[in-house]
């Protein structure tokens, strides 16, 4: 009765693991495994490559940004909405707890582009953000005329509208105050709200995502739309659980005169220990492996910034070409990683936890 | 019944002030959850110009056009109905492994049972998406030994013989297996709390392990598969990582391999795209609003044993 189950599990688990080990300390091509060209065990040549390549560091620091966001705010996020619906101190607990778990259960794919579309240049943060520099520009704008009264093209307004444009004057006029004044020369005095409308296109500053393509900046919004996916799931652990803690330690501590914050450090977090460790290491393991919501976000990029393991492994195996010792090797250190971070978590938990 | 204690606490002005917190944090973050699902859903009724015209309001007229359109290019019929085939057959494989091995491992005694039954538990630390390099070595390796043997003997002719990768039976199989600790694990636990005189008397009449498999674990099973399958729909529905180096034929692609190759191609034709987004997350979403309950309390009940 075990068998198939069984050998499905070596099939799925154990075998690919063992397969990686081999690969990985090897330098087999690709092609046939038996009888094809010969490939032989070179040793530890791949992890030795791996440690002495940058993008392996940047991917790993990627990956322990994603762990942490996830350990250090779905996690108490996820708590502290359980908790408030547990005490009642929000109503309508059912309510909240139906919209914040709805997008564990959407298409990480779906997420992923339809937070790609969000986020890009042409998207609507984007938009919202032009639409405001173009309000606020507008509105500097009418002022300087205002003052100036009619369109009298002046050295002062023109030095005054290259004061409230730093940004966008260099980009558009290699010597501004000789060029600018010109462009202003060019319109006839009668002409000054179509002056101001032609000098908001030109002039007001443009949103620009460039901090998305820096190293550590560009991993923001990664981290906030996984904070975003998965702090509903936590809530709903947590706050079933809570529902197990016997009411009567609850309501000898408020009898006792416990504030909220006793009652929440002294009675529900011991009594959660064991589940919040267990929650730890959901949280880790899937952080670790977190592959489609970056795909499907930015696929590594721009300029693999954004590559976490599970991405470099891929793009090592798949794209371009396959380097399957290395795409191996990596997938070993990602299973020693969450291996060790479990293993640190149950160190801490018996070092530090409640008695359950 | 609420302690008069309790009732004075909550009327102190900094009780009230932390409750208006407490919603204020509860309603943004319940906003920013829903808000853009909600955007998604009305720019998919908008064409690309208009989308690009007026980003966040209502649609100038709710028509069909963007689905219809997306519907045909991205062939979500069939996409869908291949979804439908891997997250139905893969559901009742993970149910009927997981129950069998796990009424073997609670009820039948063998040296054996704490190595296996270990061994599998090890599984669910593990994420198998990081294993997807090996697996699809694996399963290309195995087709070709396979071939290459079946070729010797004289059974199979022809160019490339298929078994695990590039077919159905491969991706039921890799689903099956990676749900198995978890399912086994549940299993096991829920067969235990069987008691053993309903089976020793089974056995008294006769029965062997197999009938009494059939006889009593099932029918006594059906809330243990009702969590499982309420446990493993959405995650096989939604799995892409693995199917994604399992299949490349695309008459085989699953729902959202086949959005993530739409949304390649047509990433500037926004309308489009948004109606494919929600033709990708709408089944789900309707599976959430008709098991909503049984989703929230399968989460607990699975996710607190992982």
């Amino acid at each position: 009765m075990v068998l198939p189950s069984y050998l499905l599990f070596l099939f799925v688990f154990a075998f690919p693991i063992v397969l990686a080990v081999i690969l990985s300390l090897s330098d087999f091509g690709g092609g046939k495994m038996f009888g094809g060209e010969p490939w032989k065990i070179t040793g530890f040549q791949e992890y030795r490559k791996l440690f002495a390549d940058p993008y392996f560091w940047n991917a790993l620091k990627n990956n322990i940004y994603i762990v942490l966001i996830s350990v250090l705010g779905q996690l108490p996020l996820g708590f502290l909405f359980a908790y408030l619906i547990y005490r009642k101190i929000v109503k309508f607990g059912s309510f909240w707890q139906g919209i914040l778990y709805v997008p564990a259960i959407i298409s990480t794919i779906v997420i992923g582009i339809m937070w790609s579309i969000i986020f890009s240049p042409y998207g609507p943060i984007a938009d919202l953000a032009n639409r405001l520099y173009r309000s606020l520009y507008s509105a500097k704008l009418s002022e300087l005329f205002s003052s100036a009264g009619a369109l009298s093209v002046t050295d002062n307004l023109v030095d005054k509208i290259i004061g409230i444009s730093p940004q966008t004057i260099g980009a558009i006029f290699s010597s501004p105050r000789v060029e600018l004044k010109d462009f202003l020369l060019s319109y006839s005095p009668d002409q000054l709200i179509m002056v101001q409308q032609d000098l908001v296109n030109l002039l007001a500053p443009k949103w620009s995502a460039e901090f998305l393509s820096q190293r550590d900046l560009a991993m923001i919004p990664i981290c906030f739309v996984t904070l975003w996916m998965w702090t509903g799931t936590y809530l709903i652990l947590f706050h079933a659980n809570m529902q197990k803690i016997d009411i009567q330690i609850l309501e000898a501590a408020e009898i006792d005169g416990a504030s909220e914050m006793q009652v929440m450090r002294f009675v529900v977090v011991p009594s959660l220990s064991g589940v919040i460790l267990n929650a730890t290491i959901l949280c880790i393991s899937g952080s670790l492996s977190g592959f489609a919501l970056i795909l499907a976000m930015t696929g590594g990029g721009p300029a693999r910034v954004t590559q976490v393991l599970s991405i470099y492994m891929y793009d090592s195996a798949f794209m371009g070409a396959p380097n399957y010792p290395l795409a191996n090797a990596i997938a070993i250190m990602i299973v020693l990683f969450s291996l060790a971070l479990i293993l640190i978590m149950f160190a801490l938990e018996k070092r530090f936890g409640g008695k359950e | 019944m609420e302690s008069q204690y309790r009732r004075n606490q909550r009327t102190r002005p900094s009780a009230v002030i932390g409750r208006i917190l407490a919603y204020a944090v509860m309603g943004l973050f319940s906003f920013i959850t829903i808000y853009p699902l909600v955007w998604l859903f009305l720019s998919s009724f908008k064409t690309t110009n208009e989308f690009r015209m007026n980003m966040l309001g209502l649609p100038s007229a709710w028509t069909l056009d963007n689905y219809v359109g997306a519907w045909r290019i991205g062939e979500f019929g069939r996409l869908i109905g291949n979804s439908v085939f891997y997250t139905v057959g893969a559901t009742a494989g993970i149910i009927f492994f997981s129950l069998r091995t796990g009424f073997a491992f609670a009820k039948i005694k063998s040296k054996a049972t704490p190595l296996l039954y270990g061994s599998l538990i090890l599984g669910i630390l593990l994420t198998i998406q990081s294993l997807m390099v090996p697996l699809f070595l694996e399963v290309t390796m195995l087709d070709r030994l396979l071939g290459d043997f079946l070729r010797t003997l004289g059974l199979f002719k022809g160019g490339e013989f298929r078994l695990f990768h590039n077919t159905r039976l491969g991706v039921l199989l890799v689903y099956i297996g990676s749900a198995l600790p978890v399912g086994i694990y549940l299993a096991t636990g829920y067969v235990r709390s069987i008691p053993d005189a309903v089976i020793e008397a089974a056995q008294l009449d006769g029965a062997g392990y197999s009938r009494v498999f059939r006889t009593i674990i099932v029918p006594m099973s059906v809330p243990i598969a009702m969590t499982l399958a309420i446990l493993n729909i959405p995650s096989l529905w939604n799995e892409f990582a693995l199917i994604n180096i399992l299949v490349s034929n695309t008459g085989l692609k699953s729902l959202p391999l086949g959005i993530y190759r739409f949304s390649g191609a047509l990433s500037s034709d926004y309308g489009k795209q948004f109606a494919a987004l929600v033709i990708g997350m709408l089944p789900m979403i309707l599976f959430y609003v008709g098991f909503r309950k049984k989703i929230t309390a399968g989460v607990a009940a699975g996710a607190l044993k992982g």
